[in-house]
């Protein structure tokens, strides 16, 4: 090559990088950003019976979260001594918890803005924070992702200072050393069906 | 001046407690928990350096208190702050407000025994602005112009020297709190004008209403903890530490 063609091509590569970099898969503030706008668009479709409301909702956050990276980091040591279908169990258990608390908050929702400050990754993570503003005060909320296979999904979620997943290690740590894996499960289980009565009833 | 020698005398005994009270039983669980990762890869943005630990000697009896505020909670406290609601929500705003800028000189003496110098001229800046143009503090101009309160209290500040949390306690009526911060609240008093301004009874009185009034603006918190938490003790125990730990760290 010589040293026009050699310019050309460092010319063109480098007007193509940032057209390159818009097609590339959306950066975690982005996603962060399109998920929240999705649960307030169908928050905001009167249209919408409760059900399928909730339906969507729940598909909206299962999709966000990474729920076994979450368990890994909740149960620790637990994780390792844990069978592969104790595992399993725990995953289902903690998303469909997790998504129960979620709606409740949504729900509850009552055009609160949502301010996205700022995002800082660091290589494959990658941490969003947020001020939720309501009328009386701002409510701080950072979302950690980590980016997988589908993209960049949460994996803790700190509000006012509180880690969730640290919250749970130690809370959840706790259930297990005093009543087994078996306990924390059957804990767990039961929460649910006492939610899921709970939304019959209303 | 006879309670202030009793404070001080308090903070003296209190600051000759051994600091590393936590690693002494309860949190023996936790340690293995930090070391060994190679399963979920280091988290490059930990909320906590070490481990946080969490020291609850007095755990049935947190627990029996916990119970009795629950009950407080939803049989009188909640009905109460519940009709507070008709007041339409800025006038509750704006009570909120007013009584926070009455209450500046804790947060500024706080500041300067941090020796966070620009903290502390952010809350005279605050109280000025929000007397003068913001109506005697029933408005908050300076937060929208960048000026956000600064929440110090004599519990941060000795955290900000070093003083560890100490047991977990549970109060009654105020809730969650631990040794530092329960000092920290009764020291707080005497740096609160409304204390020497008021008699015992009305700052009393100040202190319920606003209170009530606080939760009259809160979304259900604790509802949704207690309906979603399969150990609602535990979860509260851990987010108050956890909340107080960053703020000590701030």
């Amino acid at each position: 090559m010589n040293r026009t063609a050699r310019f050309f091509f460092l010319v063109i590569a480098f007007t193509l990088l940032p057209v390159g970099l818009c097609f590339a898969a959306p950066g975690p503030m982005e996603t962060a950003q399109h998920t929240v706008e999705t649960v307030i668009g169908i928050l905001k479709t009167p249209a919408l019976a409760p059900e399928v409301k909730r339906e969507r909702l729940s598909t909206t956050i299962g999709n966000s979260f990474d729920f076994e990276a979450m368990s890994q980091r909740i149960l620790a040591q637990n994780w390792k001594n844990a069978s592969s279908k104790e595992r399993d169990r725990f995953i289902d258990l903690l998303a469909e918890l997790l998504q129960q608390n979620y709606l409740g908050h949504i729900e509850s929702y009552t055009n609160e803005k949502i301010e996205f400050v700022k995002e800082r990754i660091k290589r494959n993570k990658a941490a969003i924070d947020t001020l939720i503003l309501t009328k009386s005060k701002e409510i701080p909320v950072s979302y950690h992702m980590l980016q997988n296979g589908e993209g960049w999904k949460v994996y803790d979620v700190i509000i006012e200072s509180v880690s969730f997943v640290n919250n749970y290690r130690r809370t959840y740590g706790q259930i297990i050393k005093k009543e087994g894996f078996s306990g924390l499960l059957a804990k767990m289980e039961e929460k649910l069906t006492q939610l899921h009565q709970e939304n019959q009833g209303q | 001046m006879k309670n202030l020698l009793l404070l001080f005398s308090v903070l003296l005994l209190f600051s000759l407690l051994p600091t590393p009270l936590p690693a002494a039983e309860g949190a023996t669980d936790s340690a293995a928990t930090t070391a060994d990762d190679d399963l979920f890869s280091a988290d490059p943005f930990a909320t906590e350096e070490v481990e946080l630990q969490i020291y609850d000697p007095i755990e049935p009896v947190n627990r029996g208190i916990f119970w009795v505020n629950d009950k407080l909670y939803f049989y009188l406290f909640k009905p109460v702050a519940r009709g507070l609601r008709i007041v339409p929500e800025p006038a509750r705003v704006s009570l909120r407000n007013f009584i926070s800028n009455l209450t500046t000189p804790i947060r500024l003496i706080n500041c300067l025994l941090q020796l966070k110098g620009r903290d502390a001229a952010t809350e005279i800046t605050r109280f000025v602005v929000n007397s003068t143009v913001g109506i005697a503090g029933l408005f908050d101009p300076a937060s929208s112009n960048g000026l956000a309160k600064k929440e110090e209290d004599l519990g941060q500040t000795f955290g900000h020297y070093g003083l560890g949390s100490g047991p977990y306690l549970v109060l009654p009526i105020l809730g969650p709190s631990n040794l530092r911060d329960g000092v920290g609240r009764i020291g707080d008093l005497f740096l609160d004008p409304l204390t020497y301004i008021l008699t015992d009874a009305e700052t009393l009185g100040l202190k319920v209403v606003d209170a009530e009034n606080e939760l009259s603006l809160d979304k259900d918190t604790y509802e949704g903890i207690v309906k979603h938490e399969i150990a609602p003790y535990l979860f509260i125990r851990d987010a108050y530490e956890q909340n107080r730990a960053a703020k000590v760290n701030k």
